[in-house]
């Protein structure tokens, strides 16, 4: 399909992770740290094999992922509500959107003591994370996103007859679909980022509990693998999962040139 | 009507056949900042069933916001619009808006965006398989049929452009207006356009009330043709065009036709400006 400029950029994007695997492995070299808090990369990946062989690795990932499909689930939901009444009523926008702006400049993290707090070390406190964590992000992508509705979408349904009750439903949100999956992708990154902080120190399995128990043991080679691992998780969701449907929308919608 | 708008007699058939919609000393006053614009002056205007009427004048002569009027997204400062007696009062499928650009909604198919209006209509709700017929008749009608179930974005720009119009086509509205028409397309389309327009015409019998500044379009397109002058828009004069349909737009007769629209406003602008030109 299309000529070669993307697939030449991916040769060079491979050899700078090469060389980067490589300026790491001669800074092990020159053990101006000493080994074991400063891991070469073939330790840190033989940890983590050791950790995958030991059944501790997919557990952990289950886990996390099973608490931010539950967590990020509900936080969506509540976004995407909260959302459309900012989007729809201005009124309420103006409230809510600086209380959500707000909000958005806490690092996730900080919300673990008062999880702790309010939860104790229950499962529970790990969902409140997740969703302080990423509900503003979906509520506010979600009222932008109306905000930014072309008022020819509006005036095409209002003219074909669609009752005010139907507007919700058939013509708002669908319209805002590309501002509202911009906001799920950010949502489900800070709530990553908030699942990952909340295990830290409050559960027994998990990648974040895994970090923890790297710390405790002073393994570094755990520490930085788990890292590794969360960062490809991420990653890998972000570019593969969400980049593309996030790609598919806005061509559909008319908001990229046809290839 | 206005003594002085009807320049030559309206067709016996114009003048018979029963009023659709009726418009009675509808002006427009928009206030901005504490200024009042006078957009339109009192106008009156009759449109009878069955009619193509277009109204032809400069970019701001208040022809589009009439259009928004009868549309129902604009209220009239004083006036009365009515359709069938009844006056209208908000945006319904009865006074359908065929905008300039297609507005099909992205997120549906090319068979959604037809059936779409067809859900609230008496006689459709809660059937979706009557609706799905409807539209592939009405997709047949614009020959796309074969592209029912394709996304909106594959199609081409005179395309959607007709899909657009077998939607407005669905809840079978009273009155069909059209925002000037097909402005974004090449000639070429557009002047295939306007013979397609005006085929489902002859065969839905469909009242219409359209907006231009072109004047080949108001000749090829019109059976009246309404000219209206600059700020504050009030109606010029009012012609009638006689030729057979299917008009072809790049026909001579329509091009002399076009001549003699276009001519009423050079007059006014002689009027406003006197001794510019001869």
């Amino acid at each position: 399909m299309r000529p070669s400029p993307e697939k030449k950029y991916r040769g060079i994007v491979l050899v700078f992770y090469l060389a980067l695997i490589a300026l790491w492995q001669t800074l092990f070299s020159l053990q101006l740290i000493p080994d074991y808090l400063f891991p070469s990369p073939l330790q840190v990946a033989r940890r983590l094999w050791e950790l995958g062989s030991d059944g501790m690795l997919w557990p952990s990932m289950q886990a996390t992922l099973l608490r931010m499909a539950v967590g990020f689930s509900i936080a969506a939901g509540i976004g995407l509500l909260t959302g459309l009444l900012m989007g729809m009523s201005r009124i309420v926008n103006r409230c809510l959107k600086s209380l959500f702006l707000g909000l958005q400049t806490l690092p996730t993290a900080a919300w673990a003591p008062i999880s702790l707090l309010l939860f104790g070390l229950s499962e529970r406190g790990i969902y409140f994370v997740i969703i302080m964590s990423s509900l503003a992000a979906v509520a506010i992508a979600t009222s932008d996103g109306i905000l930014q509705i072309p008022p020819l979408y509006l005036r095409a349904a209002r003219t074909l007859g669609t009752p005010g009750y139907a507007m919700p439903l058939r013509v708002i949100l669908p319209a805002a679909l590309p501002g509202i999956v911009t906001g799920i992708k950010l949502g489900w990154t800070l709530g990553w980022h908030g699942a990952v902080s909340a295990e830290l120190i409050k559960s027994s399995v998990g990648l974040g509990y895994l970090l923890y128990m790297g710390r405790e043991l002073n393994d570094a080679a755990q520490v930085l693998g788990i890292m590794v691992l969360t960062i490809l998780f991420g990653l890998l969701l972000d570019r593969f999962l969400f980049a593309q449907i996030e790609h598919r929308i806005r061509r559909r919608w008319g908001l990229l040139q046809a290839a | 009507m206005d003594p002085n708008a009807s320049s030559i007699p309206a067709t016996a058939r114009a003048a018979t056949a029963t009023v659709k919609l009726r418009l009675t000393r509808v002006t427009k006053v928009f206030e901005s900042g504490g200024q009042r614009v006078e957009a339109l002056q009192p106008i009156d205007l009759e449109v009878s069933e069955g009619e193509f009427v277009v109204l032809f004048g400069p970019s701001g002569c208040g022809k589009s916001t009439l259009l928004n009027m009868i549309a129902g997204f604009e209220e009239p400062t004083s006036g009365e619009i009515t359709l069938e007696g009844q006056p209208v009062t908000e945006p319904g499928s009865d006074r359908l808006m065929l905008f300039q650009e297609h507005a099909l909604f992205p997120w549906l198919r090319v068979i959604d965006n037809v059936t779409y209006g067809l859900r609230w209509e008496p006689g459709y709700r809660f059937r979706p398989r009557r609706r799905r017929e409807k539209a592939m008749e009405l997709l047949r009608l614009v020959h796309l049929e074969e592209f029912a179930k394709s996304p909106v974005h594959e199609l081409s720009g005179g395309m959607k452009q007709r899909v657009a119009l077998a939607r407005a086509l669905a809840p079978d509205p009273k009155v069909l207006l059209v925002d000037e028409p097909f402005p974004a397309l090449d000639a070429l389309v557009r002047a295939k356009l306007y013979t397609e327009l005006q085929d489902i015409l002859v065969r839905t019998r469909k009242t219409i009330v359209s907006v231009t500044h072109d004047p080949r379009e108001a000749a090829c397109l019109g059976d009246r043709v309404i000219v209206f002058t600059g700020r504050p828009g009030s109606i010029k004069a009012e012609l009638t065009v006689e030729l057979p349909r299917p008009r072809d737009i790049n026909d001579p007769k329509v091009a002399e036709c076009a001549g003699i629209i276009a001519k009423q406003l050079e007059e006014e602008n002689n009027e406003t400006i006197p001794g510019e030109k001869i």
